[in-house]
């Protein structure tokens, strides 16, 4: 890690007050992301991974709120900064694709309305001097570069498609319009939430070619988050798996996917389908996904584990460093061994 | 059901039925009134209305003075509170010495029986009409409904000031006005639910089973939509209320010797410049009742069918 | 294609209009009693001989089927009729009173949606804050009060113990006023009669709240429920991570979304606005089509209550499909 983080997240916590109480839908995260990296979030539906997203542009919903750390983003902490300068981070630096395109897409205006809206209000093409409708000359700019875009993401047809409404697409085009929204202008993350879930297997596969040119010819960073841990091991270089809303392990995808160390990865990997084996065998993970509003002081996974020691539900669990950065949070790497003191939000070496 | 009802007679099977659904009654009604409690404003509204009816109903022996034959030696006499006012005639006195209370209250009779009547009739033709329409489709329901469209284009106070004035006016004629068109809405309402509870599967499993069109609407479709009807039907009474005041208040109501809180505000409009009170307080009393039946339909909508909210 | 489902909405409204002439037809026709009588008045204050002439002129001596012909053939023609009390044809006088009805009820839906809009968009904005509570609870009252009855708090309070504004009317006597329109703000603007102006402007204030209140109260909750969905909605979010102004977030992505559910709404409230008409210009003595017709009613004038109620439901089907094409014009996924 010598080049210097584009994205670093220090111990983030996001909390939504409940009827029965606070609920952590993130707690304590760490990541960090270098300059055109892609990194994968992995976890079940609920395990705070889309809220993750959300709280880096800072677009949590109130009542809930983001309750501890840093979003270091270029070295500046987001979280410190002014709304107006938040606004301008949004969009222009920092962009999201959402996971269903048809309710994210604002029915009432066209789609090449809602891509040039992104290009006006950074004032990419130019300002306007004059009010609408008079600014037409700098709407014309604007036209044409849209078009580009539209043409780039795989657009068939776009000046046709320019003044098309949302539902006038299909879920893949759907998708490709919300990428140009995402990518008019020219951030250098980009954040993916589910972006292919509510699509077909070839238009998944379509939308990650996409992604990936992106990444390649623009050197965008992507975080990919994802329920799908296949496809993020294809996609991303790194995996970040979670589950109730802390990370339970991270490292290079090699690492992850070859070697997993926790449990619930492990459990993970199991579910999966594998064509190559001559018996279909898919193992689900035996309990369900914890209620976060009454998470137990230990491990949050201890319920559903095979592992299972009494220590695991004492109190907080670290990161542990496994080898060479692959992080895991599993007391099996210290022989059940816990220290008091340690907190969620701690990363310490094996042994 | 643990028995099958098929292998009973089918009196005994009417039995049955009857006796799982008066438990039913019961229970929901004791459920009705514990989610009551947490509406405290509709538990409110709802006492407001239950003294409206008490008070309608015993007019003549919560009440000293005549409703019809006042004191002329005290015309418009102010009420109590006010210098000259006196405590025999709490709200104070019409242009013809009578008690404003005592016609207030009398004239509670006119406005929930006009208001509980025409809603009554409304609900029973457009529910009838809106089942078999909904449920049979065909020529009836293309009928019945190019008439509801038509009742439609006419805005409801204009249509009843239209029947009225040719009918003339009188308590008959005003339930017929508001009747006339006052179904239409309980008809589009039940007429959707039907179409859109036929398709479902239940109602295909009752059609397996054997059982008569007529009994599937009344006893398997009917129970799952009462709720929305029975909303609606609260709501729609504070309407017809306003309605018929609105109708008294032009003289095209209740005839005048009846006392009507519409009439009673029209007459009071002689004399505003001297004597504010007897406009306001029979229209202060249509206020309060209505604002309690929709606060109380308000609520009722928020127990017993959600669906139906429009707010978030 | 939408010009074209708009005139097929528009050819649709025809057999309505029918419709309504043909219910307005048997209103009278159907009324117990012999026709002239009813429209003579009743009580022989004419001839038998007279009747019978004027049953040949009404053509009530032709079979039912005929006689509605001819009052269809008429009314397309702009024949309402005549008035036998007013004597003048129906048109004329309907024409007459017209603009000073429409004036109030555009002051009554322009005051109504100045009031309402923001409201709305407030409560909805600002959820749950003593604000939205205290809007909330002024619309349930809205929908709550008899027209009649706000119209005369409202003289109560303004004219007779505040007398800041006049009684009834439309203008004060003091101003003489060059009738070009009929429609005084205007007649008083194209004139440059300042006097004129504010005079009729004054009148227009107490029946305008009195005409908008119950319209504002119900925009206000349909437009604050539907804002909060949109407000919810994930193209909301879309717009926030775009880096929109929450101005540009509130007024144009969620404004234009809940826009769609109020304008059927608001078109809906048009039959208010005519029904409160009636009582509000006889509450505030307002020479229009309402009180006209009012009076009507008390002179038994059947030709001319006939012809209002059937301009009035004609007008209420306009409006509907105005809010029909707006509709349209608002939520690019219908096609009529």
């Amino acid at each position: 890690m010598n080049n210097p983080a584009l994205l670093e997240l220090k111990n983030l916590s996001t909390v939504f007050p409940t009827r029965r109480g606070q609920v952590w839908a993130v707690d304590s995260v760490n990541l960090s992301l270098r300059e055109g990296e892609i990194l994968g979030i992995v976890g079940e539906s609920g395990c705070g991974k889309s809220t993750v997203l959300l709280s880096i542009l800072r677009l949590i919903r109130p009542p809930g709120k983001i309750s501890a750390g840093e979003i270091l983003f270029r070295g500046q902490n987001l979280l410190k900064l002014p709304p107006r300068q938040m606004r301008s981070v949004r969009g222009k630096e920092v962009a999201m694709i959402f996971q269903d395109p048809l309710s994210t897409l604002n029915p009432a205006f066209t789609v090449g309305e809602q891509i040039r809206e992104a290009l006006r209000l950074h004032h990419i093409v130019g300002s306007a001097r004059l009010p609408w409708p008079f600014d037409y000359a700098l709407r014309k700019l604007e036209k044409q570069r849209v078009l580009d875009v539209m043409q780039e993401v795989g657009i068939p047809s776009p000046m046709d498609r320019f003044a098309a409404y949302p539902h006038q697409f299909s879920g893949g085009m759907q998708q490709r319009a919300l990428i140009a929204i995402a990518l008019v202008c020219g951030p250098s993350l980009l954040l993916a939430d589910e972006p292919t879930t509510a699509l077909d297997v070839t238009i998944q596969a379509q939308i990650l070619d996409l992604m990936r040119r992106i990444n390649r010819e623009h050197g965008t960073a992507i975080i990919l988050v994802t329920h799908d841990l296949g496809m993020a091991a294809e996609f991303c270089s790194r995996i970040a798996v979670m589950y109730a809303g802390r990370i339970v392990e991270q490292g290079e995808v090699d690492q992850v996917v070859g070697k997993p160390q926790h449990p619930y990865t492990q459990g993970l990997l199991n579910c999966r389908p594998r064509i190559s084996e001559r018996a279909m065998r898919v193992q689900p993970i035996p309990g369900n996904v914890p209620d976060l509003a009454e998470l137990p002081p230990g491990c949050a996974f201890a319920p559903r584990c095979e592992h299972f020691q009494p220590v695991c539900e004492a109190g907080a669990i670290p990161l542990i460093d496994c080898a060479n950065g692959h992080l895991s949070r599993c007391l099996i790497h210290t022989n059940f061994q816990r220290q008091p003191h340690w907190q969620w939000g701690d990363r310490v070496g094996a042994g | 059901m643990d028995i099958a009802p098929g292998a009973l007679s089918p009196l005994a099977r009417q039995q049955y039925l009857w006796r799982i659904r008066l438990g039913l009654i019961r229970r929901n009604s004791a459920e009705f009134l514990r989610e009551l409690r947490k509406h405290p404003v509709a538990l409110l509204s709802g006492v407001v209305i239950v003294v409206y009816i008490l008070a309608a109903i015993f007019a003549e022996q919560i009440t000293v003075h005549d409703p019809g034959r006042g004191n002329l030696r005290l015309r418009l006499d102010p009420p109590a509170w006010q210098a000259e006012g006196n405590w025999e005639y709490p709200l104070g006195t019409d242009a013809q010495g009578r008690d404003l209370l005592t016609r207030i209250i009398f004239g509670a009779r006119v406005s929930l029986a006009v208001g509980l009547i025409s809603v009554g009739i409304s609900v029973v033709v457009g529910l009838v009409l809106g089942a078999l329409a909904g449920y049979f489709r065909g020529r009836l329901d293309s009928l019945v409904s190019r008439f509801a469209d038509l009742l439609l284009a006419f805005p409801f106070l204009i249509f009843a000031i239209g029947v009225m004035a040719f009918l003339g006016p009188g308590f008959t004629n005003l339930i017929l006005a508001l009747t006339f068109k006052g179904w239409v809405e309980f008809y589009r309402l039940v007429r959707g639910e039907m179409l859109s509870e036929k398709t479902q599967e239940y109602v295909e499993a009752a059609r397996v089973t054997g059982q008569s069109h007529l009994a599937i609407i009344a006893q398997e479709i009917l129970p799952n939509i009462i709720n929305s009807v029975f909303v609606l039907a609260t709501l729609r009474i504070g309407y017809m209320i306003i309605m018929e005041a609105s109708l008294s208040f032009l003289g095209l109501g209740i005839p005048p010797r009846i006392p009507a809180w519409g009439s009673m505000v029209s007459a009071g409009r002689d004399y505003m410049l001297v004597a504010w009170w007897v406009s306001t307080f029979p229209g202060l009393a249509i206020v309060i009742l209505v604002l309690a039946i929709n606060l109380f339909g308000e609520g009722l909508r928020d127990i017993l069918d959600p669906r139906l909210k429009i707010d978030g | 294609m939408r010009a074209v489902k708009i005139l097929e909405r528009i050819l649709a409204t025809i057999p309505i209009v029918f419709g309504v002439a043909i219910v307005v037809f048997f209103f009278i026709r159907l009324t117990p009693g012999d026709p002239v009588d009813i429209m003579m008045g009743q009580g022989g204050a004419i001839s038998e001989g007279e009747m019978d002439r004027l049953r040949q002129e009404f053509h009530l001596d032709e079979p039912l089927h005929v006689q509605l012909w001819l009052f269809l053939k008429d009314a397309v023609r702009g024949d309402l009729g005549y008035s036998y009390v007013l004597k003048r044809p129906v048109t004329l006088l309907i024409a007459e009173r017209l603009p000073a009805t429409i004036e109030l009820a555009l002051g009554g839906l322009i005051l109504s949606l100045v009031v309402a809009m923001p409201i709305g968009i407030f409560s909805a904005v600002r959820q749950n804050s003593s604000l939205d509570r205290l809007s909330m609870a002024g619309a349930f009252l809205g929908i709550s009060m008899p027209a009649f009855w706000l119209g005369i708090i409202l003289i109560l309070l303004f004219s007779v113990r505040l007398k800041l504004l006049p009684v009834q009317g439309r203008l004060s006597f003091d101003a003489n006023l060059q009738e070009i329109t009929g429609f005084f703000v205007l007649d008083s603007l194209l004139t440059g009669n300042r006097v004129a102006l504010l005079s009729s402007l004054k009148h227009l204030v107490l029946p305008s709240i009195t005409l908008g209140a119950p319209v504002a109260a119900v925009i206000a909750r349909v437009l604050r429920s539907s804002m909060l969905e949109t407000l919810r909605s994930d193209y909301v979010t879309l717009a926030r991570s775009k880096g929109a102004p929450e101005w540009s977030v509130v007024l144009k992505h969620a404004l234009r979304n809940a826009l769609i559910p109020t304008v059927t709404v608001v078109g809906l409230q048009v039959g208010i606005l005519l029904g409160g008409n009636m009582i509000v210009e006889t509450v505030f003595s307002w020479p229009g089509l309402g009180s006209m017709v009012v009076s009507a009613i008390f002179d038994r004038d059947f030709p001319l209550i006939q012809g209002s109620v059937m301009i009035y439901a004609f007008t209420f089907v306009m409006a509907n499909l105005i809010v029909d094409v707006l509709y349209t014009y608002l939520n690019p996924k219908i096609s009529l």
